[in-house]
């Protein structure tokens, strides 16, 4: 059986969000399937600018074939018909262009799939926002598995995905919640979806004491890791931890690991660590107390599933649905709505010593019975098996 | 962790009991939610506004102008010059069933906007009935506290107007044993003086 995974941007180099778990996937899915993937030729997603030169290429053994964005995505051009998108009485045709302007605008990738329908038994399309997986999907929906990513923003309401989400043949959810939010903006519980998300990689072994050694972290810290702007939150992490700090004055620090797009507040308990390696990650992570998701969007936050796979208690916004939802399902984490809360659970945490380790074995072992790698590749196994039961029942 | 932060901190945590064998995650941070709440009402109301602001910033900024440009700036020229005329070069530029299409999908895309709305209704009621619920049990066990406080208040009253009652009876008994002191002493005195001068009398009629 063949299979490709369709995806807005793809690389070693690419190492968070929907690509990161596209990749995993693709790299743990070839042991029982032929495995391809389907890509542009984009890195940066702001601009999707073509930046991969070569059309095929292979990347820790899957086969990656890789096709042009026709033309880079102009943001503020983008910006504008957003706005208007989703605070305007507005058309269909507003949408396509808006999902045009969104990219990644690379019709060679869709024209592939038409042509090349024949060769594989099912498309995976990753991130339902974007146009490879609008276009894709509606090219191919007999054969299309959509694993969404959504998250609860406007873009969900929008009216071509309501149309969109009745399409595949099946859905890989990343969480619960996305799964609800789904199914009630596109009334589509009668298809075939299922609850997955993505196991996490974790490396043989790091050096904690070393990397904390070399990095001058020498008391105790919290830890946020990924993307460092305002749309995961940072911002009012930033408000509230130094407010935290003024009020208790708590002998704690919190490190920030990951590209950043915010001005970070000079002040000496935040550490910048900028963008770090994979063994640097799970040593801070490690050397932390907890971890701290102040993200407001998230369909799964894989940082989340790391922190609970090494033991590590989590702090999370409660204003995301998913994360609230997993700290409860798990009992591995606390969540703040507002100050007042944060300053609290963070107290509660830091202080009671009992408390963070209970809810570190929680997490863990909510990890293990959920997210693990046999677990995930069964369930995926499990939907593709589903659906080829129905093409024989036909 | 620190010692002498662990005593700063103890006396606000022993607000909160976990059930360390059965940890629930959504109890804890409802006893967490109560404690904020049982704060003074200043407080309570400042972080209200701050849950209020945080929650403003999730929901999308409010509705601005339409995008600007220089083409709907020339379109909006047009349509000024053009207005007297506008319905009729509507009706002849325009097919009517195209008009109707667009009104019918902005009617249909309405009614999904009321649709969804409708389905979160009875979810966004959940949710405001289970925080009434909580702020109903909070405000219950404030007043209860508040008529606990006031009966012992009434009971600290009625002592003291007790002991002060006491205490003029008292003080009225002293003055009185005070002045039959007084006249005491006084009848003293007298005798004191009288045998004083008997003394004298005596000395002088055995010396003479």
């Amino acid at each position: 059986m063949k299979i490709a995974f369709v995806v807005q941007r793809y690389g070693m180099e690419i190492n968070g969000g929907a690509e990161l778990h596209c990749r995993w996937i693709a790299e743990h899915m070839k042991k029982y399937y032929e495995v391809e993937v389907l890509t542009t030729k984009a890195y940066d997603y702001i601009t999707w600018e073509n930046y991969y030169l070569d059309d095929i290429e292979e990347i820790n053994g899957v086969l990656v074939r890789r096709f042009p964005v026709a033309r880079p995505r102009n943001p503020m051009r983008f910006g504008r018909i957003q706005q208007f998108v989703f605070h305007h009485e507005h058309k269909i045709d507003d949408e396509l262009k808006w999902l045009e302007e969104e990219g990644p605008l690379a019709p060679a990738l869709i024209k592939y799939i038409d042509q090349h329908r024949a060769d594989y038994d099912y498309f995976i399309f990753f991130s339902y926002r974007y146009y490879h997986s609008y276009w894709g999907i509606q090219t191919v929906p007999e054969k299309s598995i959509l694993v969404p990513t959504a998250e609860h923003d406007p873009v969900v309401y929008l009216r071509i995905f309501k149309e969109l989400f009745s399409l595949p043949r099946a859905f890989i959810y990343n969480s619960e919640e996305e799964k609800n939010m789904i199914q009630r903006v596109a009334n589509n519980s009668h298809i075939l979806g299922k609850v997955v998300g993505v196991g996490i990689e974790i490396p043989s072994s790091w050096p904690t004491q070393q990397v904390l050694e070399q990095r001058g972290i020498a008391s105790d810290y919290l830890v946020y890791i990924g993307r460092i702007d305002e749309n995961k939150g940072c911002d009012k992490l930033f408000q509230y931890f130094l407010k935290f700090k003024e009020r208790t004055n708590y002998p704690v620090k919190l490190v920030l690991v990951g590209s950043t797009k915010l001005t970070i507040p000079h002040h000496p308990d935040l550490i910048y660590l900028g963008f770090v390696s994979e063994e640097e990650k799970f040593a801070i992570l490690q050397g932390a107390l907890l971890l701290i998701m102040p993200s407001f969007y998230e369909s799964l936050s894989m940082v989340t599933l790391e922190a609970w796979a090494l033991e590590k208690p989590v702090l999370a916004n409660a204003h995301c649905e998913v994360l609230q939802g997993q700290c409860q399902r798990s009992q591995g984490g606390l969540y703040y709505e507002n100050y007042a809360e944060f300053e609290e659970t963070l107290k509660l945490l830091l202080e009671d010593d009992k408390l963070r380790e209970i809810l570190s074995q929680n997490g863990r072992r909510y990890f293990e019975s959920n997210y693990t790698w046999e677990v995930i590749e069964q369930k995926y196994n499990y939907i593709i098996s589903k659906l080829e039961e129905e093409k024989e029942n036909k | 962790m620190g010692e002498d932060k662990k005593q700063k901190f103890s006396a606000e945590e022993m607000e909160i009991k976990i059930d360390y064998e059965n940890i629930d995650v959504e109890e804890i941070m409802n006893q967490i939610k109560r404690k904020i709440a049982s704060r003074p009402a200043q407080e309570i109301e400042q972080q209200e506004e701050e849950t209020r602001n945080d929650y403003r910033e999730t929901i999308p900024p409010p509705l601005t102008s339409p995008p600007g440009g220089l083409r709907s700036k020339i379109r909006r020229i047009l349509l000024k010059l053009m207005r007297p005329f506008a319905p009729l070069i509507k009706l002849m530029v325009l097919p009517v069933d195209e008009e109707l299409r667009e009104t019918v999908e902005n009617l249909d895309y309405a009614n999904r906007r009321l649709d969804e709305l409708i389905d979160r209704f009875p979810q966004e009621i959940g949710r405001l009935e289970s925080k009434i619920d909580l702020n109903h049990q909070l405000v219950n066990e404030r007043l209860e506290l508040a008529f606990k406080d006031l009966g012992r208040a009434k009971e600290y009253t009625k002592l003291l107007h007790q002991l002060t009652h006491n205490l003029v009876v008292e003080m009225t008994k002293l003055k009185i044993e005070k002045d039959h002191l007084k006249i005491q002493s006084r009848i003293l005195e007298k005798d004191l003086a009288f045998l004083n001068r008997r003394e004298k009398e005596v000395e002088k009629k055995v010396f003479s």
